[in-house]
């Protein structure tokens, strides 16, 4: 295999500023969005005591497990030993930790205290999946972290493989441990089921994936780096594997559920009924967010079309978007059911589908996360050789 | 071993909410700080209480009835909350059963909120930190009330003394007692959370009466006349009496 060229971008360009300012404002919006919501407490939100997780949860939730699914790349290198996908791992390394970041950023600054990470991170209950996810992200960082290292290293070069294996494991316990966070849950009527793990695992090889293929054509196409069709249409083929595969396990999770009796409710509820849920679900997740993107993947007349691919991964993360509304908040909007078969009604909102509208901080904040991710890799490409300088056909092959 | 907890009767609570308030001034005047009401006036209102009264109507019409339900934590002797909280925030005390949150160790990350299957728990929006219902903790041990004070708020605000307070574990305690009486039952068993509260379920007096009962054979007006009107200037009652 040809020694592949790694170089920095040069990053001195007005554009180049241009992007590290507009990203900087948005984080500086969702900054004063946070400290708006600190400062007046959680009423100005459109959280309340029945969806107590909202906007915020759902980027953060779709940047992390996207995190993991960004690495993705660098283990079919490394694991699965493809030397096609070896001048990607290292941008796939450096996604990951971006993305992971990002959805930190929003996790943490969503949290009731936030000055108390420090709580966070030095009493642990170890039965809790909440307290297990802190020390696999904080894992995960270290892991990718030496793996990046060994990769960029000449000394360390030799370890690579085995840092890549250990990266590939630890990303499939941290996202089976981000799955868990809903599947363990026994009072809500829509989680509660061993599936979330698996399932959060192969979305986050489509969400993940579909970032890394837009911020991978954006820096090549902005930096005037040749990107081959051959690199591409390979990313774009195994995209379409893992968009299929997420509708399938939507599908069985479904399906299961339509089968329990007991699960009729809140089935009825995302599939018909959900009013905006509902909306989100087929609409945002199974139409935008599957459907499409597959139609497009496979179509004949637009294969080679980096304009169409981008689409693609586009509808790919507004569909991730809507598949984790739909499951973070379209869960909770489903009124926990104490009394089977009775109407219950209180003035405190009981018994009621609880309605939620999303307020602007949140919005603001959850981008602001995403931002944060595209700042980390904008700015690391620029001082240390991520990108290799050419994947154009015949070097990549 | 001791498990604090109350035991509420369905037949005699009217749903009032004088538990609701009175909880709400104890314990928004105590430890636990105030609990906040951001909005508590318009259409959609907001606030943290550490006890509801849900209203739900059981039958069909015209055959329905109104059960008011009131509902605070319901101190689970396998509480699901405990072991999802990723600081170990949330707590059961060994001593009495009581699920106590640490307001200092809670990061707001919500997620015992998921996992309670009775809806108990509540972010004060203020503070920012999971509340719920302590079982006024700092009172009920509170050696400077007298003792027969020494119980939590709800249940001496209840006019109708619907709600008990003691030890479940205790076979003569007087909500043993009363669970062993009167049928009492936990909130949705099959979760397995064994809840210590206990409810008293809506109860019917009903005695049979036959007909023939409301007959009194001895009637002596069946063997003599109608008493006779008074005379017009015979003396009455009025004439002789000073009413």
């Amino acid at each position: 295999m040809k020694k592949i060229e790694y170089t920095a971008i040069k990053g001195n360009s007005l554009a180049y500023y241009g992007l590290l300012g507009g990203l900087g404002l948005v984080m500086l919006i969702g900054l004063l969005a946070v400290w708006h919501m600190e400062h007046n407490g959680h009423y100005v939100t459109g959280m309340t005591n029945q969806i107590v997780w909202g906007m915020p949860h759902v980027f953060a939730v779709f940047l992390i497990v996207a995190a993991s699914g960004a690495l993705n790349v660098a283990s079919i290198a490394s694991v699965f030993r493809k030397e096609d996908y070896e001048p990607l791992a290292r941008l796939s390394g450096l996604l990951a930790i971006a993305l992971l970041a990002g959805g930190l950023v929003v996790l943490l600054l969503d949290l009731g205290r936030p000055d108390r990470l420090i709580v966070a991170m030095t009493y642990y209950n170890f039965k809790s999946i909440f307290a297990w996810n802190i020390i696999l992200y904080t894992g995960f960082f270290a892991i990718v972290g030496v793996y990046i290292w060994f990769m960029m290293d000449h000394n360390m070069y030799r370890f690579k493989k085995q840092a890549g294996l250990a990266a590939f494991v630890w990303r499939l316990i941290l996202t089976t441990g981000t799955g868990s966070i809903f599947g363990f849950l026994v009072a809500r009527s829509a989680y509660d089921a061993a599936l979330m793990a698996p399932m959060f695992i192969i979305m986050s090889f489509s969400f993940g994936l579909a970032i890394f293929i837009l911020v991978l054509m954006a820096s090549y196409n902005w930096t005037g780096r040749e990107l081959g069709d051959e690199v591409v249409s390979r990313l774009r083929n195994l995209l379409g594997v893992f968009v299929a595969a997420v509708l399938y396990f939507v599908i069985v999770y479904h399906l299961t559920n339509l089968y329990i009796t007991e699960h009729h409710g809140v089935e009825k509820f995302i599939l018909l009924e959900g009013g905006q849920f509902t909306k989100v679900f087929w609409i945002g997740q199974i139409i935008l967010g599957g459907l499409v993107p597959l139609a497009l993947i496979y179509a004949p007349g637009v294969r080679n079309c980096r304009k169409t691919l981008a689409v693609i991964c586009t509808l790919i993360i507004i569909g991730g978007l809507s598949t984790m509304y739909t499951i973070i908040i379209g869960g909770q909007a489903y009124p926990l059911e104490m009394f089977p078969g009775y109407e219950v009604s209180s003035t405190f909102f009981d018994g009621v589908v609880n309605d939620y509208t999303p307020s602007i901080y949140e919005i603001a904040l959850g981008v602001g996360g995403v931002a944060v991710s595209l700042v980390i890799v904008a700015f690391i490409i620029k001082v240390l050789p991520f990108l290799p300088t050419s994947l154009a056909d015949k070097q990549s092959s | 071993m001791k498990q604090l907890a109350l035991v509420i009767d369905l037949n005699v609570c009217v749903g009032c909410h004088a538990c609701v308030t009175s909880c709400k001034e104890w314990n928004t005047s105590g430890p636990a700080g105030f609990m906040s009401d951001m909005n508590p006036y318009d259409a959609d209102p907001t606030g943290t209480f550490f006890n509801r009264v849900q209203t739900f109507e059981i039958g069909v019409y015209p055959n329905t009835e109104t059960v008011h339900f009131p509902k605070s934590c319901l101190h689970c002797e396998d509480p699901p909350c405990v072991p999802v909280c990723p600081t170990g925030a949330s707590y059961k005390r060994k001593e009495d059963g009581i699920v106590l949150v640490d307001y200092d160790k809670c990061i707001g990350c919500k997620y015992c909120s998921w996992a309670c299957p009775y809806g108990a728990r509540e972010l004060d929006e203020n503070q920012k930190v999971m509340k719920k219902c302590t079982l006024c903790v700092d009172r009920i041990y509170d050696e400077s009330l007298p003792e027969s004070e020494r119980k939590p708020a709800c249940v001496l605000a209840c006019p109708t003394s619907a709600r008990l307070f003691g030890d479940v574990n205790e076979p003569d305690s007087v909500v043993s007692t009363a669970i062993r009486d009167n049928g009492g039952y936990q909130l949705m068993p099959e979760w397995g959370t064994n809840p210590a509260n206990h409810y008293l379920p809506r109860r019917k007096t009903q005695i049979t009466i036959h007909e023939d009962e409301l007959i009194r054979v001895d009637n002596p007006l069946k063997k003599e006349r109608q008493l006779p009107m008074p005379d017009a200037d015979e003396q009455t009652l009025d004439d002789i009496t000073s009413w």
